[in-house]
């Protein structure tokens, strides 16, 4: 029973840790960099929630739609000053621009709102089901249902639509994709764009039930990271099994044999899988890594 | 050999003290020392706040200048600001910063300077060291720790704690206290882990916790892990009394709960202001609210008496540094939270609280004082 109890609270962290894999993953793909702002792009858009929930009280649902835009915005503006300057200098270049531009963001956030905890809004309504012995509160159904139709809907939009065909042909072959008159810049905006929105959404998701602080961020690119790592660098739906992978590691090893037990045992995982099976558990669509 | 050199240097301490004596006299001056950004920056503002708000309410007939300035969260930050207060002359004393490792780094400067460092840093180590220039006016744990543990098991009886503590110095040196303080009464912990700041999921925990049958969850944690922990516990249906760290006590940490989740919720602190309890400590919370648009929490008190003793000293004469910690050394003074006294290392709050939230509001009553508990020792 406990097992199961923690596997619920597992895939609930899971799922919000699967959308911020998700958008390190299409930037990645889309540019051949790391985002290493994407975790701060998270909490940025837990904090966005925080503002809107100040001026709007309302549901987080209904604050969704206006936090995933405010951060599509600032996906632009992170993909104008961190990524497009560096576009023709090596991924290092960009793998160091995002750390400055993730810098940035935490020093914003500490200046606007404090260092202090935060919370936002329930999903939906407060409270919990208990079914069979299981406690299962909404905010976590709530999340997974999120995430779910997110994710869908990403894939949607990348395998049946015109502009997704474009972004991952971008993604496959930027050069090719220009000569065949793809607006390549155009590709690579959408790409930061979606990416934010969606690491701003697990940051909606996850203030409620876990907080949010101006320094987050480090603790999701690390998941996140790990996430793809263990999914294969550059498999959308290797990173979304990796970010389940790791959010269950994280509570049912954690209450087996202790957190700091687990996250090392974790740690070390990733050290046999980058030894053992460097391509990850589901392979690797790209060579090259930053 | 040389007879004259011995001479010359006292003469010239002789002139370093009376000009600095002079220069107090003139302008006495109180620098504001702490982190205002980084991860103690909520506990700087409270301590800049509680300061500023003695420094422009001074006794009648002192005058007092202060300039505040952000040591961040690095040694060297706080050195380098420390230096720059010391340049212009008339330093009385400054208010230092809550975090141990600043402190450390800044008490050789206080030495050779000559200025006493009135804090709420917890770091036991800093009055440990035969510095005579360290005034700490927050309990520490050994004051904090015990009467946490006193009021487990004298006032709530419990006989099966399990303890969750942060595996940050923090969070060592306050499960060390508390564990010893168990032992005194023949307690041993049921359960016991440390946990990581980042720990965001606490059910693998509580899980864990769970199954070994506490009769009560004792927390020494932050802010935000204090409140995850809580909330998730009552989400779980764990309805067992929690009786937490200081950080629980601070109104910005019980903002992010619900009232209903903090039914039998303790927690032990230096102070709690806002619990009120007498007029002078209401006036000073609505000064607070009015000054700064916050609640003031208790290290937001214990800045605030700390620079009052400091601004007594100057009203009681003390025209000099040395003076001035003399004074604070030698005397005892009614403050707001407590009365403070040195126990001769510097150490000057000796009182604790413990208190209760009701599950109706996020203002707690204070269940219980225990006072001059490491004096007793």
């Amino acid at each position: 029973m406990d097992v199961l109890q923690l596997a619920i609270n597992g895939l609930a962290l899971g799922a919000a840790y699967a959308l911020v894999a998700l958008g390190f993953v299409l930037i990645l793909n889309a540019t051949s960099a790391v985002n290493f702002a994407q975790g701060d792009l998270v909490a940025a858009g837990g904090f966005a929630a925080v503002a809107i929930a100040g001026l709007v009280p309302a549901p987080g649902i209904v604050l969704l739609p206006l936090v995933v835009m405010l951060m599509a915005a600032v996906g632009l503006v992170v993909c104008a000053l961190a990524y497009w300057p560096l576009r023709d200098r090596p991924p290092v270049a960009v793998f160091i621009s995002t750390i400055a531009v993730g810098i940035i963001i935490q020093n914003g956030l500490n200046g606007l709102f404090g260092a202090e905890p935060r919370t936002v809004p329930p999903v939906i309504a407060g409270g919990h089901l208990k079914v069979l012995g299981l406690v299962v509160a909404h905010q976590s159904l709530a999340i997974v249902a999120v995430a779910a139709i997110l994710v869908t809907a990403v894939h949607i939009f990348l395998a049946r639509t015109q502009a997704g065909r474009m972004m991952r042909a971008t993604a496959q072959d930027r050069p090719v994709a220009a000569a065949l008159g793809v607006p390549v810049a155009a590709m690579v905006a959408l790409t930061f764009a979606l990416a934010a929105a969606l690491a701003g959404t697990a940051g909606l998701l996850l203030a409620n039930q876990y907080f949010v602080t101006p320094t987050d961020g480090t603790n999701f690119i690390v998941k996140a990271y790990i996430a793809v790592v263990i999914g294969g660098w550059g498999r959308v739906g290797g990173a979304l099994a990796g970010a389940l992978l790791v959010a269950l590691f994280e509570t049912i090893v954690a209450a087996w044999a202790g957190h700091s037990v687990a996250m090392a045992l974790l740690y070390g995982a990733l050290l046999v899988i980058l030894v053992v099976r460097p391509q990850g558990l589901f392979g690797e669509p790209v060579g090259r890594r930053a | 050999m040389n007879t004259s050199t011995p001479r010359r240097a006292v003469s010239a301490l002789l002139i370093v003290v009376l000009s600095a004596a002079a220069a107090l006299a003139a302008s006495p001056r109180i620098p504001v020392l702490v982190p205002i950004t980084g991860f103690l920056s909520l506990e700087g503002t409270a301590q800049r706040n509680g300061a500023v708000l003695a420094l422009e309410t001074p006794p009648a007939g002192v005058a007092v200048g202060y300039e505040v300035a952000d040591t961040g969260t690095s040694p060297e930050v706080a050195v380098n600001a420390m230096e720059r207060a010391l340049r212009d002359e008339g330093v009385a004393a400054i208010v230092a910063p809550i975090l141990g490792t600043q402190m450390l780094a800044m008490l050789p400067l206080a030495a050779e300077y000559e200025v006493p460092l009135v804090t709420i840093s917890g770091t036991a180590k800093l009055t440990e060291m035969g510095n005579p220039w360290i005034f700490r006016f927050f309990p520490g744990d050994a004051v904090t720790k015990v009467a946490h543990g006193r009021f487990v098991v004298e006032e709530l009886g419990a006989r099966r704690p399990a303890i969750l503590y942060q595996t940050t110095a923090y969070g060592q040196s306050g499960h060390g206290h508390l564990a010893s303080t168990f032992r005194s009464f023949g307690v041993a912990a049921v359960y016991e882990e440390g946990l990581d700041v980042s720990v965001k999921d606490m059910t693998p925990v509580l899980t864990k916790a769970m199954n070994a049958g506490p009769d009560v969850l004792v927390l020494h944690l932050h802010s935000g892990p204090t409140a995850l922990l809580v909330r998730q516990a009552r989400a779980l249906g764990i309805t067992l009394p929690v009786v937490a760290g200081s950080a629980m006590h601070q109104p910005t940490t019980a903002a992010l709960l619900e009232p209903a989740e903090l039914r039998d919720v303790c927690a032990e602190s230096g102070s709690s202001p806002v619990s009120g309890g007498s007029p002078e400590m209401e006036r000073f919370v609505a000064a607070y609210r009015g000054r700064f648009g916050s609640e003031p929490d208790a290290f937001a008190l214990a800045q605030y008496d700390a620079t009052r003793m400091v601004l007594a000293a100057l009203a009681d004469g003390a025209s000099s540094p040395h003076a001035v910690r003399d004074w604070l050394a030698a005397h005892d003074f009614a403050g707001l939270a407590m009365t403070y006294r040195s126990d001769g290392r510097g150490n000057m709050a000796h009182d604790a609280v413990i208190v209760c939230y009701d599950g109706k509001s996020r203002v707690p009553r204070i269940a219980k004082r225990y006072e001059g508990v490491d004096l007793a020792n």
